[in-house]
């Protein structure tokens, strides 16, 4: 086997080598550190919710002084719906549903008192990824799990306990202070005592979230059972949030994001600058490529003869392309590490300053796993040609 | 799978290049002719006649050719590569009219290189040879620094080391004077008999000296 690799190895070209090996490793550390950095970086747009999967946006029409004091001109009639999901970025779209009776909802804390008048909205459970069993209701409980916006948390902090002379509180008081609901029928004449219990807050949901079971028993016990309303608001699953056809479609039919903090702008550029390194670092791989392929081709065709003469003798296929399979392994393993290497330190270089803007970074194993993938393929699309090679030096 | 070749038939076969010419009478070409395992041939044609396609064709190295070539009567057209090379490492023989040796390895290693693929002969019995033929001496020489008939000496010894059914010898002896014809002929039917094999071996004017050979005419 020594014998044989000498003679197929003579005439290789180190230079040719080291110049796959530095265009590979180029390559690859620009598309596996991209990959890398989009994923470490995409939750600083996301908006990521505990309980509310990335890929959901919420819609609603836009209100204005023409539709003001119609609430028919804001909901989403059956065929404003059918629209949206013909649109090939939807994958899911969901209703929110409202209560159809009264909420009061009353709170007392160190001898004070205070109540409101107030409503819940409830959306399919399939876009609530609530982690843990906690925003769960089963018919006949007496306790009731409630996700309400960020932004009702901050304007009681900010904006009405310091007016009021009432204490500030963390999301963690909030929870735990127990709140009294009395549910009552539109006509009054029927109610149910209940307790709440803030189980999660949304930087998305403009809203009082419920779970759909609760909204399905509490409005069939004190619904006024006249036909179901139209939404006037719409969850979707879409394939991703930052494509640039959503915001087209919603500007061009008066519709508007709710929560949208230009988290989506964000991840739109996110995408767009990913989708520019991921080109250019896919174009110098397949560059790369091109070169180890065409040294490889050159390197059999100069030493075809000797190839046939091995044949000759009968030595097997996998004999004679060995040498060859050798030099692409390792020289694209050689890049792969040297590409993994560099990902671990661009990685070590941005995690501690996006961590402390509160990225939820990724796996590394995001970036390196892109790249190991593209060196298998370039492993094996060499080693087809390779083979391929060998066989047309079998027969003259 | 062959496990061994009694025979091999050249079922009206042509070499391609020759099918649009008027070609003499032959015993080869457009005929049906058969070599038998065990026995001795010798092919004579003038220049040009397609010996070394005729031998190419058998080993399998080439298919530019009209007809049949049969192996214990099966048509061999369809065998894969696999196959064919492991007909080449235990039935077939080959030493081409151009050896294909490698010249920048040595006379040794260009026969090792043969005989650790099929690991047949002992070291012992290849040094033996090689002192036969008068060849010991230079058997650490790059062959590429040799001259014809000592690479043709060499390019024998090499096709020995192997079992076969059949060797098939191109011109083997062009260059080789009469004393070392009679030694490499001695030596390749010595070592035909103990196999049982066939020889083939062609000439243009310098024949491989055996006896007991069937002539044929190409």
């Amino acid at each position: 086997m020594k014998l044989i690799s000498r003679l197929l190895r003579k005439n290789t070209s180190p230079a040719r080598i080291a110049g796959f090996v530095l265009s590979n490793f180029i390559g690859l550390a620009i598309i596996a550190g991209g990959v890398q950095f989009y994923t470490d970086a995409r939750s600083l747009w996301a908006s990521d919710d505990s309980f509310i999967n990335n890929d959901f946006i919420v819609v609603n029409k836009q209100v204005t002084s023409a539709n003001a004091w119609d609430a028919s001109e804001s909901e989403f009639k059956e065929s404003d719906i059918a629209d949206l999901r013909s649109q090939p970025w939807v994958k899911d779209v969901g209703e929110f549903t409202s209560t159809d009776y009264r909420v009061w909802a009353s709170v007392s804390q160190g001898g004070r008192g205070m109540s409101t008048m107030m409503f819940f909205e409830s959306v399919p459970d399939q876009f609530v990824d609530a982690r843990g069993d906690d925003f769960t209701f089963e018919p006949g409980s007496d306790e009731v799990p409630i996700i309400i916006s960020k932004d009702y948390l901050a304007l009681y902090n900010f904006g009405f306990a310091g007016s009021a002379g009432l204490p500030q509180m963390s999301e963690s008081i909030m929870s735990g202070i127990p709140l009294r609901l009395t549910l009552t029928s539109d006509d009054g004449s029927r109610s149910i005592e209940m307790r709440g219990r803030v189980s999660g807050y949304s930087n998305r949901l403009n809203t009082i979230l419920v779970p759909e079971s609760f909204m399905q028993w509490s409005n069939s016990r004190l619904g006024s059972g006249v036909g179901e309303k139209s939404p006037s608001r719409l969850i979707i699953a879409v394939g991703s949030p930052g494509d640039v056809a959503i915001k087209d479609y919603l500007d061009s039919h008066g519709l508007e994001v709710a929560g949208d903090k230009s988290g989506s702008a964000a991840s739109f550029l996110l995408n767009v600058i990913t989708g520019i390194v991921l080109a250019v670092g896919g174009v110098i791989t397949i560059l790369s490529f091109f070169i180890l392929l065409l040294s490889m081709s050159l390197l059999m065709e100069k030493n075809r003869d000797k190839l046939h003469s091995l044949l000759m003798l009968g030595c097997e296929a996998r004999s004679v392309s060995a040498p060859y399979l050798g030099i692409v392994v390792w020289s694209s393993v050689a890049a792969f590490i040297l590409a993994g290497g560099c990902v671990v330190l661009l990685r070590a270089y941005y995690l501690d300053p996006l961590q402390g803007l509160g990225a939820t970074t990724g796996s590394l194993l995001s970036g390196l796993g892109t790249a190991a993938a593209i060196t298998l393929a370039v492993i094996i699309l060499n080693c087809v040609a390779v083979r391929k090679k060998v066989i047309e030096a079998w027969r003259v | 799978m062959i496990e061994r070749i009694d025979t091999i038939t050249l079922k009206g076969m042509l070499p391609k290049v020759f099918a649009s010419e008027s070609i003499p009478s032959s015993d080869v070409w457009r005929g049906n002719l058969t070599f038998e395992r065990g026995r001795f041939y010798l092919v004579e044609a003038a220049s040009g006649g397609g010996k070394s396609s005729m031998c190419s064709y058998i080993f399998g190295a080439r298919t530019d050719y009209e007809g049949e070539l049969l192996f214990n009567g099966m048509d061999v057209a369809g065998l894969k590569m696999e196959e064919w090379q492991r007909l080449r490492r235990n039935n077939i023989a080959y030493l081409p009219q151009e050896l294909s040796l490698f010249p920048e390895l040595t006379a040794m290693q260009n026969i090792q290189l043969k005989n650790s693929l099929t690991g047949s002969v002992e070291p012992a019995r290849i040094e033996e040879w090689l002192h036969e033929l008068g060849i010991d001496s230079r058997k650490d020489y790059p062959v590429g620094r040799m001259s014809i008939g000592q690479q043709q000496r060499v390019g024998i010894i090499r096709a020995l080391c192997q079992p076969f059914d059949f060797i098939l010898l191109d011109e083997p002896v062009s260059h080789l004077d009469e004393e070392n014809n009679r030694r490499a002929a001695a030596m390749i039917i010595g070592e035909a008999r103990r196999q049982g094999a066939g020889i083939i071996s062609t000439s243009v004017g310098n024949p491989l000296l055996i006896e007991d050979k069937i002539k044929i005419r190409l």
